[in-house]
């Protein structure tokens, strides 16, 4: 890559590129092979485990260079001094080419948008009461992946439940297990967070999730293909029908896949704003028919890496029998079954009206008859 | 009327278990609709809606339960079954009276006795209610309480939503059907006279 920017408009996002990755550029002297040289040695440990920033960091200095090179950084060229860039140049002429205590690394110098979000959140308040919570207690930091193709399982394995128990607490919510499974954390804990039913493809019988390229295979296609096929009226989104005929493709290529439906918030900045006292728990949020939070519906085709290419799909498919497998109460209920439901009633109602009606109507028609069979009854007696 | 005769007609163990189940029902229905229709009702706290609903169902259960123990225990379980050689015949003779004889103070063409206590229309439908309905809608109901923890039956019986749409037409059947029930109730020879059978247990006979 040039270090001067070509400042031409066509190509305008390239030039953005260009100057976020001029920083590496800059230090290209230093590369991770260089580190890997020690760095990939399972048996480098610190020498001193009394230090500053051992609540920080592990003991073993190894880095698994697999590991590392499938992680999100990695991917975007993000190298070894560009996260530790304190480093400036390695002295080979020490046993340690550089400093023995490292400045800690600052996630936001590239990241504010997330800093800025997660400033206004719980985690960051109690840096009052001492406790320092950075970034990575959360994420991880060598071997940070992307989160969109992740189950809500994962999600919150991977973050909030390695610090809470949401058992312990949640009293007022009836059916946690299902809510924990079937709603990320921040869903309710960030209500600021956009957030959307995510779907993926399921396989009852393996109990296993279909990945993106897995589906593309079975269809026969390419990712790029996969849209212009599903989407046949062409509106960028996919309907009923459509979404029907993608089951039926499927069902004919003798796959049996069902559509695991999760609410999960939407990769944003948004989704650290945790805070006390916050939290969706009002019921008729997600559990009526008008909830705000079924609107945005995406079909998933998960990538290796943790990414996923989303499509979008219309909320009545969250109504129908497609989506056998995910239903919340009163919020994704379908209005064809009320109908029905409002039928019977009616149903039942009007036959009783009818019938009261005419029996009322015909009160004075038995009164003679009474009439007459007491008369009856009275000749008799008389004759008798 | 000292001329009409008394009949011991409904057993304790079954007025106890009618009226629990009455109540049981009446409620399901009610926190049923609370349920479903959250955003237009506001009868009562939807956490409080859905305990109470889970409760009383397992209380209807538990009255089906005693149901079923007293007429297998007695055999008398076969008033439920009609003949089907006579079948509709009577069925016709038993439209005719409720759609035109009635109006007209004609005779009720069935004769309830303690053996053979309902009409073939009514044997008919409270088959389906017990042995179809109602052990249907307790199933349905059983696994919508622990979503995750039946998924495996669920999955089996073809998704969540299956379970819930059974659950759900039935319930409508339910409301409909104990609107139409209550009606039918009053056309004893006086208004009154099935409901006070159920709770004495003795139906006058004229
Ligand atoms: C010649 C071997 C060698 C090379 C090359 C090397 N390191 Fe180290 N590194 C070490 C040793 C040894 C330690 C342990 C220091 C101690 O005794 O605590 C260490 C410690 C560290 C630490 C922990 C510092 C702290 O504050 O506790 C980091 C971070 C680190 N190295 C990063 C890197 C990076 C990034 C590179 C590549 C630019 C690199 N190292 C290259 C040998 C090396
Ligand atoms: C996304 C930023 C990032 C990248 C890229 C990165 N590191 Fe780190 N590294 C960290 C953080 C954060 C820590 C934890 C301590 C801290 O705050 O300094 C750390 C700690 C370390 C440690 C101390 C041992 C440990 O695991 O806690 C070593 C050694 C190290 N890094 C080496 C490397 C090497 C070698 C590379 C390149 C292959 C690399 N790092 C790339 C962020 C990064
Ligand atoms: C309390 C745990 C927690 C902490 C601490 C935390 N995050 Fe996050 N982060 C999350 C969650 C949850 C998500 C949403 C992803 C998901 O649904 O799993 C997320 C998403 C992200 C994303 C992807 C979404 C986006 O905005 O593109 C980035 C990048 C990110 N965090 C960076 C950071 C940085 C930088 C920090 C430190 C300032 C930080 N996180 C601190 C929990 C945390
Ligand atoms: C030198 C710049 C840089 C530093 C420092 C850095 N990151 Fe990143 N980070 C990136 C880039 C670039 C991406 C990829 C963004 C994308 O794909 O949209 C990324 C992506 C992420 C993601 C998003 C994963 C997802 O779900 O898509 C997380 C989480 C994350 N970084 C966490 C961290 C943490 C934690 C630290 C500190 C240990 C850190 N980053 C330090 C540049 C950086
Ligand atoms: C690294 C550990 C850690 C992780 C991971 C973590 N938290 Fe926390 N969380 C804490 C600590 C520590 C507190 C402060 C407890 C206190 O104030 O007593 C806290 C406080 C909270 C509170 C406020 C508690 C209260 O008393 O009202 C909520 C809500 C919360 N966290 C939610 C989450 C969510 C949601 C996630 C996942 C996105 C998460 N946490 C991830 C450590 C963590
Ligand atoms: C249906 C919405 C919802 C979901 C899902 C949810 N929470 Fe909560 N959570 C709440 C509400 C409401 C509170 C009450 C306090 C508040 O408003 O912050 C709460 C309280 C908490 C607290 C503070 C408990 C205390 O001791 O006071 C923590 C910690 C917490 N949640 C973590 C989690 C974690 C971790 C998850 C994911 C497994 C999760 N929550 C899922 C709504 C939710
Ligand atoms: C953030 C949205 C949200 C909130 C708030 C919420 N729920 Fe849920 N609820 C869900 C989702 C999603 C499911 C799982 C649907 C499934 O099992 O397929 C669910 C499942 C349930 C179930 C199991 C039956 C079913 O629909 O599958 C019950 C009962 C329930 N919720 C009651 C409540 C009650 C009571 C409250 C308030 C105290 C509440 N929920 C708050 C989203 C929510
Ligand atoms: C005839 C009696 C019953 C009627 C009329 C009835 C009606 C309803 C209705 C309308 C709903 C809401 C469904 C929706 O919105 O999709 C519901 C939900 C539910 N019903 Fe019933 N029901 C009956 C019996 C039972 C029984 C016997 C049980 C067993 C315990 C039961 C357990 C449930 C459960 C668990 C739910 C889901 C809500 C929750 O988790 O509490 N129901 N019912």
């Amino acid at each position: 890559m040039k270090k001067t920017c070509p400042l031409s408009i066509s190509i305008g996002l390239s030039i953005v590129f260009a100057c976020l990755a001029a920083p590496p550029l800059a230090r290209a002297a230093i590369k991770n092979s260089d580190c890997f040289g020690c760095h990939s040695d399972e048996t480098l440990f610190r020498s001193e485990t009394d230090g500053v920033s051992q609540s920080r960091m592990s003991e073993q200095l190894f880095i698994d260079k697999e590991k590392f090179s499938h992680s999100v950084h990695h991917s975007n060229g993000i190298g070894c001094v560009d996260c530790h860039a304190d480093i400036k140049n390695l002295n080979y002429n020490e046993e340690v080419p550089h400093k023995k205590q490292l400045a800690p690394v600052n996630c936001t110098m590239c990241h504010e948008e997330e800093s800025a979000a997660f400033k206004d959140s719980v985690h960051m308040k109690i840096r009052g009461k001492g406790i320092t919570m950075t970034c990575y207690a959360c994420h991880g930091y060598h071997y940070v992946t992307h989160q969109e193709s992740m189950s809500v399982v994962e999600r919150v394995n991977n973050v909030c439940a390695k610090c809470h128990n949401p058992y312990l607490s949640h009293d007022w919510l009836p059916k946690k297990n299902e809510h924990f499974a079937f709603v990320e954390c921040v869903v309710c804990h960030a209500p600021e967070a956009p957030r959307h039913i995510q779907l993926t493809f399921f396989d009852l019988v393996t109990n296993k999730m279909y990945s993106g390229q897995e589906i593309l295979k079975i269809l026969g296609i390419a990712e790029n293909e996969f849209m212009p096929m599903l989407d046949i009226n062409k509106d960028g989104n996919i309907n009923i029908n459509e979404f029907e005929n993608l089951e039926l493709m499927l069902k004919q290529k003798n796959v049996h896949a069902i559509f695991h439906a999760e609410l999960v918030v939407e990769m944003q900045a948004m989704a650290h704003q945790v805070n006390k006292g916050t939290a969706e728990r009002d019921c008729k949020t997600c559990h009526a028919a008008d909830s705000p939070y079924f609107k945005a519906v995406v079909l998933l085709l998960t990538k290796d890496d943790g990414s996923a290419n989303h499509f979008q799909v219309d909320r009545t498919v969250l109504e129908s029998f497609s989506l056998r497998h995910f239903y919340v109460l009163g919020g994704t209920r379908m209005k064809l079954i009320d109908k029905i439901g409002f039928l019977l009633l009616a149903g039942g109602l009007s036959v009783v009206l009818v019938h009261l009606t005419v029996r009322i109507a015909t009160i004075p028609l038995r009164r003679k008859n009474e009439c007459d069979d007491k008369q009856l009854s009275l000749e008799k007696e008389v004759s008798q | 009327m000292t001329h009409e005769k008394l009949i011991y007609i409904h057993p304790t163990p079954i007025r106890v278990w009618h009226w629990l189940n009455a109540a049981g029902i009446v409620l399901l229905v009610i926190t049923g609709f609370q349920i479903r229709y959250a955003e237009v009702l506001n009868l009562m706290p939807l956490k409080e809606t859905i305990t109470l609903h889970n409760y009383v169902g397992f209380g209807v259960i538990a009255a089906y339960f005693l149901w079923l123990y007293y007429y297998l225990s007695t055999d008398k379980i076969t008033i439920y079954f009609p003949n089907l050689s006579t079948f509709v015949a009577k069925a016709v003779k038993q439209v005719k009276f409720y759609g035109y004889g009635i109006f007209r103070d004609e005779p009720n063409p069935h004769i309830m006795t303690p053996e053979n206590k309902f009409n073939v229309l009514q044997q008919k439908a409270y088959l389906g209610i017990m042995f179809v309905l109602l052990p249907a809608q307790m199933i349905s109901g059983v696994f919508l309480w622990k979503v995750k923890g039946y998924s495996d039956y669920i999955h089996l019986l073809g998704g969540i939503r299956i379970i819930d749409t059974i659950h759900v037409l039935f319930f409508f059947f339910f409301a409909s059907f104990l609107v139409v029930h209550c009606y039918l109730a009053t056309l004893g020879h006086t208004p009154l006279a099935h409901f006070k059978a159920m709770i004495t247990g003795y139906e006058e006979h004229r």
